[in-house]
């Protein structure tokens, strides 16, 4: 297992280079740099310009560009100096913007994930029924709804017309005023509670499934270790005093996350349900109900077992388009994450600031690859063996 | 703990009646109308007997096997007859009565190298699974992996591979993982659904001969099915030749396959060449089984039968005795022909 993660990871490294040295020929092609963008600008003297070019290192073959582009990229995370928000370094501003978008997509992607594959295993089940049907025409729904639009109109209903939630951005900046923490410090601490908590629980499974057969006893402690670990993080928020802060970020996730998980999961849905329709027809289904295996069990352990594995796969590939449409959710709920950077980026033609955030999602795609590669092969034993 | 060990029948003394099938007759409902599956089916299985279903593709085989079990798809009805085991109606019971009776009283075979076992499960696990759901009593991880154990040993496995996944075991091995799987409980009777037909010629003798063994050894109780005669002929003492959801003929195997009453029994074996016998020319069997949907009046097999009267395709015959222990459903038995038969 270990070797398989360790070539998975060479074969992720080596893309990256390659994809890091196709973005940068890209942008490359695309007309104009600095020194044109002043072109037009009288108030800067031609010797001015030059400097500009020499010190940016434009006057150098493009091999060499491309060369310390690799380099500085690799040793130091140096990507530059921001253009238009000069001299904000550009990994000062993208790494402030990606703990947000992170938070976002992976809470939305987990969320609609579990919430499309319950429904869809249990709309498999019931086939035929009035249940199945209305969540067919649900999850259909959701699934060619136009996103941008339905997105506005979540706004406009939680926002607008029940006024529970915030229209966009991040916190609302009057209650900041005169806070005694950064909004940015308070929400990494948040995360740092969310990853802590399931870091633990993690290893406190592994160690509860190496010391214990019975699978009653194993269920009851992974239970146990669950809600205590919820319980002390969530007793260490409620006397934090940054309770209050945590809480108006939360407060502005919510209608993100919300349309997102929605819009996701009917995708979800409709394939685990075909998925599961095709794994109720296989032999081994047959095998369990002569065993006389309870009809719940047939349905958990050994059908959704297996249709899990092909929804795992779609589940990756949806997560780098997800990731990329950020732009488009975080344009609209004014949500300061990385695609939002990306947009002010490119409409600024600030490129350093464009091929950085570019960057970041080509890693965070490839991460989330390695994440379902891995996952699928502890899923599917046929996949661990290969290694 | 020696008492997990014990594999055994738990059928009741051996050449008494175990497993009755009274009249059965089972219905699909499609869309086009009823088709009847099996059509008043008559059989008993004794103690410590194997005993086999034989007939083409459709005849209705599989679907006996599944109607003992009550394994019917939705679309099904059982729309008369009786299933006693031990003397117990099985019709009769509900659903989580028979959810109970299910591998423990009655375990099935199914074909091997095709997807019986789960992929994402370990083969032990498997069995285990069975084990923890009709063991009478709770047993512990380690008494659990002594008895699968055991069970691997006796059909000739390596008890290390139960540790392994289904990917990674041959065709053969799956089988006979199966075969452990089947006899984990301690059944009383264990249906063997063309339990060799997806294997190669060589692991199948070996397996054969492996459930043979077993079968003797333990004075199980089998019901062999098969569309393959040269299977059943192996390892049944008695046997029943299917054709469109009946029971054409019931005999002993070694009659049946000398003598054959009724024509199709007649040209089955006459399509099938013979080693051991003299030589002679193979009849092949023309046409296909009738379409249930709409059977043929009167016997349902007049429409390919050489024999054939006038009474075959208005009067349906029913079953009567022409030997000890063997019948048949013809009004022509008289006419067939003696074969080669089979030297056992």
């Amino acid at each position: 297992m270990l070797k398989y993660i360790a070539k998975r990871f060479g074969q992720i490294f080596i893309l990256f280079y390659v994809f890091l040295a196709l973005l940068f020929l890209l942008l490359d092609l695309q007309p104009g740099d600095i020194s044109q963008q002043f072109v037009g600008n009288p108030n800067i003297p031609p010797e001015a310009k030059e400097i500009m070019v020499r010190q940016l290192g434009l006057d150098q073959p493009k091999i060499v560009q491309l060369g310390n582009h690799l380099w500085n990229y690799s040793f130091g995370m140096d990507m530059g100096v921001s253009w238009s928000s000069y001299p904000r370094e550009v990994s000062d501003i993208l790494f402030s913007a990606l703990p947000r978008t992170v938070f976002l997509f992976l809470t939305a992607t987990v969320m609609s994930f579990w919430l499309g594959f319950y429904t869809g295993k249990l709309v498999a089940w019931r086939r035929g029924t009035f249940i199945e049907k209305s969540a067919m025409v649900t999850s259909i729904f959701f699934w060619t709804v136009f996103y941008p639009w339905f997105a506005i109109l979540m706004l406009w209903f939680f926002a607008s017309q029940l006024g529970w939630f915030p229209i966009g951005k991040f916190i609302s900046v009057e209650k900041w005023i005169g806070a005694p923490y950064a909004a940015d410090d308070v929400f990494m601490l948040m995360l740092g509670t969310i990853a802590l908590v399931t870091l633990v629980y993690g290893v406190a499974r592994y160690v509860i499934d190496r010391s214990s057969d019975d699978p009653q006893t194993r269920r009851n402690f992974h239970r146990l270790a669950l809600w205590s670990l919820a319980g002390i993080a969530g007793a260490f928020w409620a006397f934090s005093a940054r309770r209050t802060y945590a809480g108006d970020i939360l407060w502005h996730t919510f209608v993100p996350v919300l349309t997102l998980t929605l819009v996701n999961f009917a995708g979800t849905t409709l394939l685990t349900r075909s998925s599961m329709l095709e794994t109720l027809r296989e032999d081994y289904i047959l095998t369990a109900r002569a065993k006389g295996v309870p009809e719940r069990t047939i349905r958990d352990r050994h059908a959704a077992r297996n249709a899990m594995l092909p929804v795992t796969t779609s589940l990756v590939l949806q997560l780098a388009v997800v990731i990329a449409g950020g732009v488009i959710t975080e344009q609209i709920f004014s949500w300061p994450g990385l695609g939002r950077a990306l947009l002010g980026a490119i409409t600024a033609e600030d490129i350093p600031v464009a091929m950085g955030a570019l960057a970041l999602i080509g890693i965070l795609s490839l991460l989330a690859h390695l994440v379902a590669d891995i996952t699928y092969a502890f899923l599917d034993p046929r996949i661990r063996v290969q290694g | 703990m020696a008492q997990t060990l014990h594999i055994e029948s738990r059928g009741g003394r051996v050449g008494t009646p175990l497993l009755e099938v009274q009249n059965l007759v089972m219905h699909y409902g499609t869309k086009e109308g009823e088709v009847s599956a099996v059509d008043n089916v008559s059989f008993t299985l004794n103690n410590g007997e194997a005993i086999g279903l034989v007939g083409e593709s459709g005849c209705g085989k599989t679907s006996v096997a599944l109607t003992l079990l009550r394994l019917l798809p939705d679309n099904s009805v059982i729309k008369g007859g009786d299933i006693k085991l031990d003397g117990e109606s099985l019709i009769d019971l509900d659903e989580e009565q028979m959810r109970r009776r299910r591998w423990r009283d009655i375990s099935m075979v199914f074909q091997g190298a095709m997807n019986s076992w789960n992929p994402v499960y370990r083969i032990g696990d498997q069995i285990r699974e069975a084990l923890r759901l009709h063991w009478p009593e709770t047993l512990t991880y380690q008494e659990e992996t002594d008895r699968i154990g055991a069970l691997f040993e006796l059909v000739g496995l390596n008890p290390v591979t139960m540790e392994r996944y289904p990917h990674e075991f041959s065709g053969g091995m799956r089988q006979r993982a199966v075969i452990a799987m089947a006899l984990s409980c301690n059944p009383k009777v264990i249906i063997a659904d063309e339990p060799t037909t997806a294997l190669d010629v060589i692991v199948q003798d070996q397996i054969l001969r492996e459930l043979k063994k077993i079968q003797q050894e333990l004075g199980m109780s089998i019901i062999y099915i098969s569309h393959d005669i040269a299977v059943i002929a192996e390892v049944t003492e008695r046997m029943g030749v299917m054709y469109a959801g009946k029971l054409v003929e019931l005999g002993s195997t070694l009659e049946v396959f000398h003598r054959p009453r009724h024509p199709y029994s007649y040209l089955l074996l006459s399509s099938t060449p013979s080693i051991t016998g003299p030589r002679r020319k193979l009849a092949p069997l023309e046409g296909e089984p009738p379409n249930l949907l709409n059977p043929p009046t009167g016997c349902r097999f007049h429409p390919r039968c050489p024999f054939a009267i006038d009474k075959c395709s208005s009067e349906e015959p029913g079953l009567v005795e022409v030997g000890e222990g063997h019948s048949v459903a013809c009004w022509n038995w008289q006419e067939v022909p003696e074969i080669g038969g089979l030297q056992k």
